[in-house]
């Protein structure tokens, strides 16, 4: 489109509409399991997307959280002669 | 930067790539003696989470995006080490605030979504709403494919 190129001096994007972004919203709400599985609706509202894509990444940071805490008692206590150490070396060295 | 018709890429690499890049970067961290030194177990916590963030921005493709090249700024930032990203053939986001003023076109209702989402997308305060949309279904299949990495490698290690 010639427009994208006139509106470069200001900025690396083109003129993209409000349809395209109801678009990109949609295709976002694709990759999140609760709108990707909840298809009662055919169209869910990009607000909602976006609430739900959210929770969702605060859903995985807690996560991570929760796993980084486990993961660093099971490295403290594991026992160097276990078979679950055996495991991780082999992973980390091989 | 080529239009928003053009499909956009979300694909990420595999769980393997995930889970190579957090075990070399646990690795490093045991090299740096870190599971028997002295330091209390926040200490330790912090740092694993933070080699799992790095190790996905990583793994996800280093400076390609414009949320890993924040995160692993930030994290760079963090160690005080001095980082020099490649230089990028176009231009990644300035804060010029027409840009944002551009954005402010959009309905109010998505533009206050879109804010609360840029708090929770690395980089996402300098995006354009529309980029913004991008690199949020990106990280969000890299976080929690990196999720599931870690769960698997606790499952792994939990007593049977």
């Amino acid at each position: 489109m010639s427009s994208s190129r006139r509106s470069r001096q200001a900025s690396s994007s083109s003129r993209i509409s409000d349809d395209q972004i109801a678009d990109l919203i949609s295709k976002l709400g694709q990759s999140i399991p609760e709108i990707r599985q909840n298809r009662r609706s055919s169209t869910v509202s990009a607000s909602k997307v976006l609430q739900e894509t959210c929770n969702y990444i605060r859903n995985l940071n807690k996560e991570a959280d929760d796993l980084s805490d486990r993961l660093t008692q099971l490295l403290d206590t594991i026992d160097p002669n276990s078979p679950q150490a055996a495991v991780i070396r082999s992973l980390i060295n091989g | 930067m080529a239009s928003a018709d053009k499909t956009i890429n979300t694909d990420v690499p595999e769980k393997d790539v995930f889970a190579i890049h957090f075990l070399q970067s646990l690795s490093n961290l045991r090299i740096q003696n870190l599971f028997n030194s002295p330091d209390t177990t926040n200490y330790r916590v912090r740092k694993i989470k933070k080699a799992a963030y790095v190790s996905m921005a990583r793994a996800a493709g280093g400076t390609s995006r414009l949320w890993s090249r924040a995160l692993l700024r930030r994290a760079a930032k963090g160690n005080n080490k001095i980082v020099r990203f490649p230089r990028r053939k176009r231009k990644v986001t300035w804060k010029i605030s027409s840009k944002r003023r551009r954005s402010d076109q959009r309905a109010p209702v998505v533009e206050d979504a879109a804010e609360r989402l840029r708090n929770l997308v690395p980089g996402g305060g300098g995006m354009e709403t529309s980029k913004l949309m991008e690199e949020t279904a990106h990280y969000i299949k890299c976080l929690s494919m990196q999720v599931k990495v870690m769960q698997c490698l606790v499952d792994g290690l939990s007593p049977k």
